[in-house]
C-alpha cells in the first residue's frame, strides 16, 4: 500500500487554475456537533443520522474570499500554500465536542480505561448525556465532571492504569511538572501552550490547599481530573492560525497536530497514536504524500475495520428499529425463516463489505458483483445449504447466481413484507440508497390503497403496477422505483429463488427497464445479474457512494464537498482497479481535509 | 403508610407520615410562592382509544366517569384531572400521511412545524419545551428530557429540538441525572453527610478556573458566531455553578434526606441503571448470548429505570433545578416485564399485523388484548408519576398542583396513525390556572371515542378504519394555554397567543387560529 493517490490533480496545488465546482455555501452552518455527529460510531445506541447528500448549497453566493483570484500568478514567490482544484471549502466547527463513542475510545487509548469500576463496570459514555446538537447543557457538564472524577480515582488506584498517566513518582521533584507537559500533550492532542503549562503548574503548586491531605497522589489525581474536564480535551479544537492561505483570509491550513487528530478521528474514531504524534512533532504531516502514507498505515489497523463497518451500516441504512433489524415473516409461508436469523442477516452483509474492503482489497463494483457470501448454521437454510456443515460463526462460501449483497437473503428479506415480496420497498431502496437517484417523498394526500379489483391480479408485479399507475405516482414509480424491484421478483420474501407466484401459480416476469441516471434512457435487464452489472457500472451509484463517504468521514451534512465527491467518483469510474481502500485514503487528500474555513461572520 | 415530603412554607423539612396537622408548624414568614412547572409524559403508537376515553365528553368529571376506562386508576385524584377533548397535532402531510407518519408525529409534536426533507427528518423548528424552559427555568437552563431504553438520536424517538434540526434526545441513564443532583443536595433532613464527598468539592474553584481560562482563550480566536455561542454557553454553566447560593427554605428541602425519602439513593439508582447494552440499540455485532442480557437491560430500564426517573424528576422540581421536564418512553420495544410476555414489539402490535406493514391480516392472536396490556402498563406509570407528585406537599397544596403533568401521546390510534382526537390528560392545575375535575370538549361537537376495536376482534383483516374523524382543534392552542398557565407572556406583555409554525392542513398559512382555550381555565 505504498501507492500515491490516484485522484488526478489532488493536493494543494500552486498556481493551478481553479475548476468551476464550488464546495458549497459558506453561509450555511456546518451541522457538526449535532445528533448527526456520528462520525466513527458503531455499537449500541447510535442510529443512522445520515444526510442525503443531495448536493444542496452549491450556489455561489459571492463569498469567495478572493481565493479564486489569488490562486494565480502572484503566488510563485510565497511559501504559503494555496488552494488547488477544489477551491471552496465549507466552514466547519472549530470546537466540536467528542461524541460519546469518541469519548469512550479516547479514554481507552489515553488511559486504558474501558469500564468504570465506580459504576458497575459500565462504559464511561453510558453516564454522559446523550449526544445532542447545540451547546453543552448543565446535565452534560455535570456528567463530564462526574465521569472525570470516576476515571481519575480509578486510574490512580489501579497500578496497571496509573502508568498511562504518570511516568514518574508524584512525590519526586518535577514529576507533576513533567506530567503536565507529557500527559497534557496527549490529552489535548497537541503541545500545551506556555500559559496552559503555567495554569496547571499553579494548580499543582496549590495542591496542599485544594486536596484533602495534600499527599502527592491526591494532587496528581486532581491534576488528572482537571485535564479530563478541560475544553481542550473534550472538544476537538482546530484553532491554529499559523497557516493562513495567501489571499484567502478565512482559510487556514491545519497544523500538523490538527491533521493528526483529523486522521485518527476519521479513520479510527479516537485520538492519535504514538506514530501520529511523532509525525506531527517532526512536521511530517504537511504534504499530501506524508498524509497519505499515514492513512495507508492506519488502514491496516483493526480500528479502521470498525470504522469501515460502521460506515457501511450507515450506507446500507441499517439502523435500530429499521427494516434490517425488525424483519419478520409468516411462519406458514416461509418455514426456512426464523427470528434468530435476523441479526445474522445484517452481520453477513456487513461482513461481506469488510471482506471485500480489507481482505480482497476490492472495489465498489465487487460489493454488487461478488460471489462471496457469509453463512452460518442459522442462515444456511436460506441458501439451501446444510446447517450441520456450519458453526455459529459466519463462514465464507461462494454462491452462484447471487451477485453481490442485493441478492443475498439479508437485503431481500428485510425489504419484503411478512407475507410477500415488495418491489416498492426493494426498488425504492435500490434507487435511493444505492443508485442515488433522489426520488422525492410521495406528495401529500396520495391514496396508497390498491385500486378496486387489483387484489385479483395474479402477480405482485401486476398489483404494484396497478397501484402505482394512478395520478402522480406513475412519474416516479414507473421509471425509477418499480423496475429494480421487478427485476428481483425471482427472489421471494426470504430470498429463495422462485419462478412462479406461490399464491397464484402465475409466472414471474423479471424483465424491467431500469434507469440509472435520472433523465437518461432506461436499460432493459432480464435477470438479477444484469441488474447488478448495470448498477455496478452506474456513475450515479459511484458518485452516491463517494458522497456518502465524504459526508460520513468529514462529519458533514450539507454543504458537502461536492468538488471532492466528483473527483473521487470520476476516479472510480475511470479506474477499475480503484479499490475501496484507495478511496478511503484519498479522503485525506482533498483540500477540505487539510484546510479549514471560518465563517464570514466571526 | 407512605412518607410525605413537605416543601416550601413547611420549613422544608422531610417529615414522616402525612399529618396535615404538622402544617401548623409552618414558619411565620410568608411562604415563597412555588414555581409552576410543566411535566410531559410521552408514549408512542397510540392506544385503544375506546378504552382510554370516558364516554362523557364535556362537563364535571367524577370517579364514576372513569369507571371501565384505563384512567380508572386515577379515580382517587379525579379532582386534579383535566381531560381536554378534541385536540389534533397538525402534521406536515395533514389528512393522509405519506412519508413516515411516525417521523412526522414526532418531529411536529412539540414544534408544530414541518420536518426536514433531509434523511434525518428532524424538526425544522425549536420545540415547546425549549421555548418554555428558556422563559421559566432558573438561569434559562435547558429542559430536563429523560427517557428509558436505548439512547437514540433517531427522529423516531426524538421529541425535543433545541433549534431547527438540532435534536435534543432523551437522557436514559438515571445515574447521570442523580449525579447532577447530588452535586447540589444539602445534607439536611436526616440524610447521610455528603460522604467522602469526592475530592472534586475540595478542588472546586481551582479546576473551574482552568476550564474558564481554556474557554476564554478559545473565545479570543477568530471563530464563527455559532462556535462563540457554544463557548459562551459553557462559560454560563460555570457561572451558574458559582452563583449556587440557594434560598434557605429551598436548601432545606433539597437535601439528601429528601432524596432518600424519594428512594433516590446511590444504591437504588445503581440498581435502576442498566450496566450493559440495551436492545434495540444494538444492531449487529451483539448477537448470541448478549441479546438476552440486552433484553434484561431493557426490562430494567423500563421498570426500575423509569420509576427512578420519576423520583429524580420530583427531586429536580424540589431542588428547583428544572421546571420543564419530560419523560419520553420509546416506541419500538417488545414488552417482557411486569407479567407481560409479548412476542411482537409495540409498533407491530399497534398495526395489529405484528410488523410494520399497514393493513393486512390481523397477524397476532389476541392482538387487542396485547395492546391493552401495554396501554394499561403506561397508564399505571402515568398514575405512578401523578401520585408521586401528589404525595409531596408544597406550601398548602401539593407539588402536583403546582404543575401541569400532561400525558401526551404520539398518535391517537396506532394503526391509523391519526393525530386528531388525541387522548390527553393533564393532572394538576399549574398553580390554579387550569380547570380541575373536568372534561372539556374544545371542539364543541360530538367527537366519539374512536374505532380502535372495529377490526381484529377475532382475527380477520385490518384496514384504515380504526381511527376517528372528530377532534381537530389545533394542539397549538393547548400549548398556548399551558404557556400562559406557566406565567409566560407575549412580547407586548399580554398573554401568549401563538405557538408554532402552522396550525392547519396548510403549512404555508402560518397560525390561523391564535389564542388560548378559555374553557380550559379555572
Amino acid at each position: 500500500m505504498d501507492r500515491r493517490s490516484l485522484i488526478a490533480g489532488f493536493g494543494l496545488a500552486i498556481g493551478t487554475a481553479p475548476l468551476a465546482c464550488g464546495g458549497g455555501d459558506p453561509s450555511i452552518e456546518d451541522a457538526d456537533g449535532g445528533g448527526s455527529d456520528s462520525g466513527n460510531d458503531d455499537e449500541e445506541g447510535e442510529e443512522d443520522e445520515e444526510d442525503d447528500g443531495s448536493g444542496e448549497g452549491e450556489d455561489d453566493d459571492g463569498t469567495d474570499s478572493g481565493a479564486d483570484s489569488s490562486a494565480g500568478d502572484d503566488s510563485e514567490d510565497t511559501s504559503d500554500p494555496e488552494l488547488g482544484e477544489c477551491d471552496e471549502i465549507a466552514p466547519t466547527s472549530q470546537v466540536s465536542r467528542l461524541t460519546n463513542i469518541q469519548y469512550d475510545r479516547t479514554v481507552r487509548d489515553l488511559l486504558g480505561v474501558t469500564s468504570l469500576t465506580a459504576s458497575n463496570g459500565s462504559l464511561p459514555s453510558t453516564l454522559l448525556a446523550t449526544d445532542q446538537g447545540g451547546g453543552l447543557t448543565d446535565l452534560g457538564w455535570s456528567a463530564y465532571q462526574s465521569v472525570a472524577g470516576m476515571i481519575a480515582i480509578q486510574v490512580m488506584e489501579d497500578p496497571a492504569l496509573r502508568s498511562n498517566f504518570l511516568k514518574c513518582d508524584p512525590a519526586d521533584d518535577d514529576c507533576l511538572e513533567d506530567t503536565i507537559v507529557e500527559f497534557g500533550h496527549r490529552a489535548f492532542r497537541r503541545p500545551l501552550t506556555e500559559s496552559e503549562i503555567a495554569r496547571f503548574s499553579e494548580l499543582v503548586s496549590k495542591g496542599e490547599e485544594i486536596t484533602e491531605s495534600g499527599a502527592p497522589d491526591e494532587i496528581a489525581r486532581a491534576l488528572l481530573y482537571t485535564f479530563l474536564i478541560s475544553p481542550s480535551f473534550l472538544q476537538r479544537g482546530e484553532t491554529s492560525e499559523d497557516g493562513v492561505l495567501s489571499g484567502a483570509e478565512n482559510y487556514y491550513v491545519l497544523s500538523s497536530h490538527e491533521v493528526a487528530s483529523r486522521l485518527s478521528y476519521m479513520l479510527w474514531g479516537t485520538m492519535p497514536d504514538e506514530d501520529l504524534f511523532e509525525a506531527a512533532a517532526e512536521g511530517e504531516l504537511e504534504t499530501p504524500d506524508q498524509i497519505l502514507a499515514q492513512a495507508r498505515r492506519m488502514l491496516e489497523d483493526e480500528r479502521a475495520r470498525e470504522m469501515v463497518a460502521s460506515f457501511h451500516r450507515d450506507y446500507l441504512f441499517m439502523k435500530a428499529g429499521g427494516r434490517w433489524d425488525t424483519t419478520a415473516k409468516d411462519a406458514d409461508l416461509y418455514p426456512t425463516f426464523s427470528a434468530e436469523q435476523v441479526p445474522w442477516l445484517a452481520s453477513e452483509t456487513v461482513r461481506m463489505f469488510d471482506y471485500i474492503t480489507f481482505e480482497q482489497e476490492g472495489s465498489f463494483r465487487d460489493f454488487l458483483l461478488t460471489d462471496v457470501a457469509f453463512v452460518n448454521q442459522a442462515t444456511a437454510p436460506l441458501y439451501d445449504l446444510d446447517p450441520s456443515d456450519f458453526g455459529e460463526d459466519l463462514e465464507m462460501v461462494r454462491v452462484e447466481d447471487r451477485p453481490g449483497f442485493l441478492t443475498r437473503a439479508g437485503f431481500l428479506s428485510a425489504y419484503s413484507y411478512a407475507t410477500s415480496t415488495s418491489p416498492i420497498l426493494r426498488g425504492a431502496y435500490i434507487t435511493k440508497e444505492i443508485i442515488g437517484v433522489d426520488v422525492p417523498a410521495p406528495p401529500p394526500g396520495i391514496d396508497q390503497s390498491l385500486p378496486e379489483g387489483a387484489e385479483d391480479l395474479e402477480t405482485i408485479r401486476e398489483q404494484v403496477t396497478a397501484q402505482t399507475s394512478v395520478g402522480d405516482c406513475k412519474s416516479c414509480h414507473d421509471p425509477y422505483i418499480n423496475p429494480p424491484g421487478f427485476a428481483l421478483e425471482n427472489f421471494n420474501a426470504v430470498g429463495a429463488w422462485q419462478t412462479h407466484e406461490a399464491f397464484s401459480g402465475a409466472e414471474i416476469n423479471p424483465v424491467a427497464d431500469v434507469t440509472v441516471v435520472a433523465g437518461e434512457d432506461p436499460v432493459t435487464v432480464s435477470t438479477p445479474t444484469e441488474l447488478m452489472e448495470l448498477i455496478a457500472g452506474s456513475p450515479t451509484a459511484m458518485e452516491h457512494y463517494a458522497r456518502r463517504w465524504i459526508s460520513y468521514a468529514y462529519q458533514r451534512q450539507s454543504p458537502l464537498d461536492e468538488c471532492a465527491t466528483a473527483r473521487i467518483a470520476e476516479t472510480m469510474m475511470t479506474n477499475e482497479g480503484y479499490t475501496v481502500l484507495d478511496l478511503i485514503s484519498d479522503l485525506t487528500q482533498t483540500e477540505s481535509f487539510r484546510v479549514r474555513a471560518v465563517e464570514g461572520d466571526q | 403508610m407512605k412518607r410525605r415530603i413537605f416543601l416550601r412554607g413547611a420549613g422544608g423539612v422531610a417529615v414522616a407520615a402525612p399529618f396535615l396537622g404538622s402544617l401548623g408548624a409552618k414558619t411565620a414568614k410568608a411562604a415563597v410562592a412555588a414555581p409552576t412547572r410543566l411535566v410531559v409524559f410521552f408514549t408512542h403508537n397510540g392506544c385503544l382509544t375506546n378504552r382510554w376515553f370516558p364516554q362523557k365528553e364535556d362537563g364535571p368529571l367524577s370517579a364514576s366517569d372513569l369507571e371501565g376506562t384505563y384512567l380508572s386508576v386515577l379515580s382517587d385524584v379525579v379532582d386534579r384531572l383535566l381531560i381536554p377533548r378534541g385536540f389534533r397535532s397538525m402534521n406536515q402531510y395533514a389528512t393522509v400521511q405519506t412519508i413516515d407518519p411516525h417521523d412526522q408525529a414526532m418531529g411536529s409534536k412539540l414544534t408544530c412545524a414541518t420536518i426536514s426533507t433531509e434523511r434525518s427528518r428532524y424538526a425544522t423548528a425549536e420545540s415547546l419545551d425549549h421555548v418554555i424552559a428558556r422563559a421559566i427555568n432558573p438561569n434559562g437552563a435547558s429542559p430536563l428530557v429523560l427517557g428509558v431504553g436505548a439512547s437514540s438520536t433517531s427522529i423516531k424517538e426524538v421529541l425535543s429540538f433545541s433549534g431547527p434540526e438540532e435534536p435534543f434526545p432523551a437522557n436514559v441513564n438515571p445515574q447521570t441525572v442523580y449525579t447532577q443532583l447530588t452535586g447540589i443536595l444539602t445534607s439536611g433532613g436526616g440524610g447521610p453527610p455528603m460522604g467522602e464527598a469526592d475530592f472534586r468539592l475540595k478542588l472546586g474553584q481551582s479546576a473551574i478556573d482552568i476550564v474558564r481560562e481554556d474557554l476564554d482563550s478559545l473565545r479570543r480566536l477568530k471563530m464563527s458566531s455559532a462556535d462563540k455561542e457554544r463557548l459562551q454557553q459553557w462559560l454560563d454553566l460555570l457561572r451558574d455553578t458559582e452563583n449556587g447560593m440557594m434560598d434557605p427554605e429551598l436548601a432545606a428541602a433539597c437535601s439528601t434526606g429528601t432524596a432518600m425519602t424519594l428512594g433516590a439513593t446511590a444504591e437504588a439508582v445503581a440498581e435502576a441503571s442498566p450496566a450493559g447494552p440495551i436492545t434495540p440499540g444494538c444492531l449487529v455485532n451483539c448477537i448470541g448470548p448478549a441479546q438476552g442480557e440486552a433484553d434484561n437491560n431493557l426490562a430494567t430500564s423500563f421498570t426500575k429505570g423509569g420509576d427512578m426517573m420519576m423520583n429524580l424528576m420530583a427531586l429536580s422540581m424540589i431542588c428547583d433545578v428544572n421546571r420543564m421536564l419530560m419523560l419520553v418512553y420509546p416506541g419500538y420495544v417488545k414488552f417482557n416485564w411486569d407479567g407481560i410476555n409479548h412476542t411482537h414489539e409495540h409498533h407491530g402490535l399497534s398495526h395489529r399485523t405484528g410488523d410494520a406493514s399497514v393493513g393486512g391480516a390481523c397477524g397476532v392472536e389476541g392482538v387487542l388484548d396485547k395492546i391493552a396490556e401495554i396501554d394499561t402498563w403506561y397508564t399505571s406509570k402515568y398514575a405512578k408519576l401523578v401520585h408521586l407528585l401528589e404525595s409531596i406537599s408544597e406550601g398548602e397544596t401539593s407539588l402536583l398542583d403546582n404543575t401541569a403533568t400532561m400525558w401526551l401521546p404520539e398518535l391517537s390510534d396506532g394503526n391509523s396513525h391519526n393525530t386528531n382526537n388525541l387522548p390527553i390528560v393533564i393532572a394538576g392545575s399549574a398553580g390554579g390556572y387550569l380547570k380541575q375535575s373536568a372534561i372539556v370538549n374544545v371542539e364543541q361537537a360530538m367527537i366519539g371515542v374512536g374505532n380502535s376495536e372495529s377490526s381484529c376482534q377475532n382475527g380477520g383483516q385490518i384496514g384504515f378504519n380504526t381511527g376517528s374523524n372528530g377532534g381537530n382543534v389545533p394542539i397549538n392552542k393547548l400549548y398556548v394555554t399551558l404557556m400562559n398557565a406557566l406565567g409566560m407572556t407575549a412580547d407586548d406583555g399580554g398573554p401568549v397567543r401563538e405557538f408554532g409554525v402552522f396550525d392547519s392542513n396548510n403549512a404555508d398559512a402560518g397560525i390561523t387560529n391564535p389564542g388560548e382555550v378559555a374553557e380550559l381555565k379555572a
